[in-house]
C-alpha cells in the first residue's frame, strides 16, 4: 500500500490559502492536498466557502488572493487564466451552467477542443474523431441528440444541464475534477447518472474534487477523503466514514469545538 | 418661408441627364425645405453638418474596377455594376432573361414609358425627406427592375454600387416593379476600394403588387471613410410578401431609411438589419411600417455590435390604422455594446389607432455575459475566442435571416 501511495503524482497543493470577494474574506488559509487517483469530497455548511474554493481554483476574476499558494502538477496555479487551467488539465463542473443562446453544444466543444490542441501544438481533431468521441461521451451520461445540437445549455432541465457537464468533462479528459454542488437539484435517477459518468472516467492518471453540502451523492461516488469546510479552513479531515458521521450528527458539534 | 440654405454638398451638384418632370419638380420642393439638424425630431441623434461641408465630385463616366469577393460578395447573381455612380456596361452582366426588364437610367425612362409612368417617384417622399428630393433632383444614373406578372427570378439581380475615387458624390436610384404573382429577390452592395470622403444617397422604390414576393438585401462595407444614405420607399398589395435584411460591415456615416406602405390584406413584411460599427462610425437605422390595411403580419429584428467610440440610432415607427384590425406587428432591436465609450440610442414607436391588434416591441442594450466569457474559458476556449463566440453567436439570428447561403457566409466573415 505505502509503496503505491509514494508512486502516486502530485496533483494539487494548496497551501494557506486566503481569498476574498470585495472586503470580505471568505477563505481564511485553506490547505489541501491532492494527488493522482484519489476522490476528495469538500462538505460544509452553506457560507463556509465552498463555491470560493472551487472558483479560485478555476480562476474567477471577482475573487481576489491575498495569500497562499497553489501549486498544480509542479506549476503555479494562480499565475495561469481560465483557459490556461483548463488545457493543463483542469476542469470544473459549474453548481449553475451558464446558458448560451446561440452556440451550439458541439461547436462550443469542438472549439474547446481543438483551442486546447493548438495550446500543445496539434493540429484540429479530425470531424471523424470527434463526432466518435461525442458518440461514446455522450452514451455515457445518456445525453439525447437534441441536446447536444442545441445552444450550450438553453431549455436543458436542471438534471440535463449537470448530465451535459459530466459529458463536457469526459469529452476534455481532464487530469483533476471539481464537482461544485453537482448533486444540487438532481432526482436519483439523474445523481445515479451522473455518479455513473464521474466513476467511469476515474483512473489511477486522474483525480476528483467533489463539493457538496450534502452526504447524498457520497453514497455512488466514494471518496478517498473527507474534509470539513468551515469558515474558510479545512477543520477536519477523515475517510468516507466521515461523511455519514456527518450526515447523522450534522455539523454543529465540530463547528462548536472549533469556536 | 423655409429656403434651402447653401453647402457645400448642394454646390458641388449639378444637373445633368434627361430634363424629366419628375426631377424639376423635385427640384422645385427642394428649394422649400431645410437639411435636418438636431432639433428635426426623425434627426436628432444623426448630425449631417459633417457630410454637408464636404466638397464632392460627380461622375459622368465608369471608371475600371476590380471586383473580389474582399470588396463584394461574389454571388451566383445577375450583377449590374454602377462605379462612382455611373453605370458600367464593361462589369455588368447584359444575359438577363428575356421575360424581365433590366435597365439602367436615364435610358429606362425613355424606353419604358408606359411601365414608368405610374411607378416612377411615385412613392418616393420629396416632400418629407430632403436627402429623397436631392436624390430626384439630381440623380443621373441607376436602375430599373421590372418582374412581370408570374415570373419567378431563379437567380438575384445583384446592383453593385461601388466607389473608387475620393469625394465622389452619387444620388442612385433603383426602381424595382414586381408584378402579380411574380417573385425576384434584389441585393444592393454598396462597397468602395481606395475611396475615402464619399457620399452615396440612394433612393429605392418597390411595387409589390397583388401576390408578388420581393426580398432585399443590402450589404453596406463602405470603406470606413464614406458616407451612405439608403432610403428604401416600398409599397406592399394584397397577398404581398416583402423582406429586407440590411447588413452593415462598416462606413462612417450611415443612414439607413426603410419606410413600408403596406397598402393590401394577407400581407407579411420582415426587416431585419445588423450593425457592426467601430472607430468613431456611425450608424443610423430608421424604419416606418404602416399597417393600412387588416390582417397583416409584420416582423422586425435589428441588432447591433458597438465596439471603440461608435455610436448607433435605431428609431423604429410602427402605424397600425383605425381600420387595420388584425395586425401583428413585432419589433425588437438589441445591442451589445463592447466598450465603455460607444453609444447606442433605441427608441421604439408605436401609434396604434385599431383596437383588435397584437403588437410587441422590445430593445435592450448591453455588455458581454461575463458568466458566459468565463464559462467557456473553464472549458479551454480563450477569452479573445470566447467573445468571437458570443459575437457569432449574437449576430446568426439575424444572418440566418439571410436566403442566400454564400452571401449570410461572406457577412460571417465580414464579422471578424
Amino acid at each position: 500500500m505505502s509503496s503505491i501511495l509514494k508512486s502516486k503524482i502530485k496533483m494539487l497543493k494548496v497551501k494557506n490559502l486566503h481569498a476574498s470577494v470585495g472586503d470580505k474574506a471568505i477563505l481564511k488559509g485553506l490547505n489541501i492536498e491532492v494527488k493522482a487517483g484519489e476522490i476528495h469530497a469538500v462538505m460544509g455548511p452553506n457560507g463556509s466557502g465552498k463555491s470560493t474554493l472551487s472558483a479560485v481554483l478555476a480562476g474567477r476574476d471577482e475573487y481576489e488572493v491575498t495569500a497562499g499558494e497553489v501549486d498544480y502538477l509542479g506549476k503555479e496555479l494562480l499565475e495561469l487564466n481560465p483557459e490556461e487551467r483548463s488545457w493543463e488539465g483542469m476542469f470544473l463542473a459549474f453548481q449553475y451552467p451558464v446558458e448560451i443562446p446561440g452556440v451550439s453544444n458541439i461547436n462550443f466543444l469542438k472549439t474547446a477542443i481543438n483551442e486546447r490542441r493548438k495550446y500543445f501544438e496539434q493540429d484540429p481533431i479530425a470531424a471523424k474523431d470527434f463526432l466518435k468521441m461525442v458518440k461514446e461521451k455522450s452514451a455515457l451520461v445518456e445525453l439525447s441528440d437534441k441536446l447536444k445540437n442545441r445552444s450550450v445549455n438553453v431549455g436543458f432541465s436542471g438534471g440535463e444541464k449537470k448530465r451535459n457537464e459530466i459529458f463536457q468533462m469526459a469529452m476534455l479528459e481532464p487530469k483533476l475534477s471539481i464537482l461544485d454542488e453537482t448533486d444540487s437539484g438532481l432526482d436519483i435517477d439523474a445523481l445515479r447518472i451522473v455518479a455513473h459518468g464521474v466513476n467511469t472516467l476515474k483512473s489511477k492518471d486522474n483525480a476528483t474534487i467533489v463539493i457538496t453540502h450534502y452526504q447524498r451523492l457520497l453514497d455512488y461516488i466514494i471518496p478517498d477523503f473527507v474534509h470539513v469546510l468551515y469558515d474558510g479552513r479545512i477543520i477536519k479531515t477523515g475517510g468516507k466514514e466521515l461523511a455519514l458521521e456527518l450526515e447523522e450528527k450534522g455539523y454543529d458539534w465540530l463547528t462548536k469545538e472549533e469556536a | 418661408m423655409v429656403v434651402l440654405k447653401e453647402n457645400n454638398l448642394l454646390n458641388s451638384l449639378s444637373q445633368m441627364g434627361v430634363g424629366l418632370g419628375a426631377k424639376n419638380q423635385a427640384f422645385e420642393l427642394l428649394k422649400g425645405l431645410e437639411f435636418p439638424t438636431r432639433k428635426t425630431e426623425d434627426w436628432r441623434y444623426t448630425s449631417v453638418n459633417k457630410i454637408l461641408k464636404k466638397k464632392y465630385i460627380q461622375f459622368n463616366e465608369a471608371e475600371k474596377v476590380g471586383l473580389s469577393n474582399e470588396i463584394v460578395p461574389s454571388l451566383d447573381a445577375y450583377n449590374i455594376v454602377l462605379v462612382n455612380g455611373v453605370y458600367s456596361k464593361e462589369l455588368s452582366d447584359l444575359n438577363f432573361p428575356d421575360e424581365i426588364v433590366v435597365d439602367t437610367f436615364p435610358k429606362a425612362l425613355e424606353e419604358h414609358v408606359s411601365l414608368i409612368h405610374n411607378t416612377f417617384n411615385g412613392i418616393a417622399k420629396n416632400n418629407e425627406e430632403v436627402f429623397t428630393a436631392l436624390n430626384t433632383s439630381y440623380f443621373h444614373e441607376g436602375v430599373f427592375i421590372h418582374i412581370p406578372k408570374k415570373v419567378k427570378l431563379e437567380k438575384s439581380i445583384h446592383v453593385i454600387h461601388v466607389n473608387t475615387k475620393s469625394n465622389v458624390v452619387s444620388n442612385v436610384r433603383l426602381l424595382i416593379v414586381a408584378d402579380e404573382f411574380s417573385e425576384v429577390g434584389v441585393v444592393q452592395s454598396f462597397a468602395s476600394v481606395n475611396a475615402m470622403e464619399c457620399l452615396t444617397n440612394s433612393v429605392t422604390e418597390v411595387f409589390v403588387k397583388e401576390n408578388a414576393k420581393v426580398v432585399i438585401d443590402k450589404v453596406q462595407s463602405e470603406e470606413p471613410k464614406n458616407n451612405l444614405i439608403c432610403t428604401v420607399q416600398v409599397n406592399q398589395k394584397a397577398n404581398s410578401t416583402f423582406k429586407i435584411n440590411t447588413a452593415t460591415v462598416s462606413g462612417d456615416f450611415v443612414r439607413n431609411g426603410v419606410n413600408i406602405d403596406v397598402d393590401g390584406e394577407n400581407c407579411t413584411s420582415e426587416m431585419n438589419g445588423l450593425y457592426m460599427q467601430k472607430g468613431i462610425q456611425h450608424v443610423d437605422n430608421h424604419t416606418k411600417i404602416s399597417h393600412l390595411k387588416p390582417n397583416c403580419t409584420s416582423f422586425e429584428l435589428y441588432k447591433g455590435v458597438l465596439s471603440d467610440k461608435s455610436t448607433g440610432v435605431f428609431n423604429g415607427k410602427v402605424i397600425v390604422a383605425v381600420d387595420a384590425q388584425k395586425i401583428e406587428a413585432y419589433q425588437q432591436n438589441k445591442n451589445i455594446l463592447l466598450s465603455r465609450e460607444a453609444t447606442m440610442n433605441a427608441k421604439p414607436e408605436l401609434e396604434i389607432f385599431a383596437d383588435d391588434v397584437k403588437c410587441s416591441h422590445g430593445t435592450t442594450t448591453g455588455q458581454f455575459d461575463e458568466e458566459a466569457i468565463f464559462y467557456l474559458q473553464t472549458r479551454g476556449i480563450s477569452k479573445e475566442s470566447a467573445k468571437k463566440l458570443l459575437i457569432e453567436a449574437f449576430a446568426d439570428e439575424v444572418i440566418d435571416k439571410v436566403d442566400s447561403e454564400e452571401l449570410r457566409i461572406w457577412i460571417k466573415e465580414k464579422l471578424d
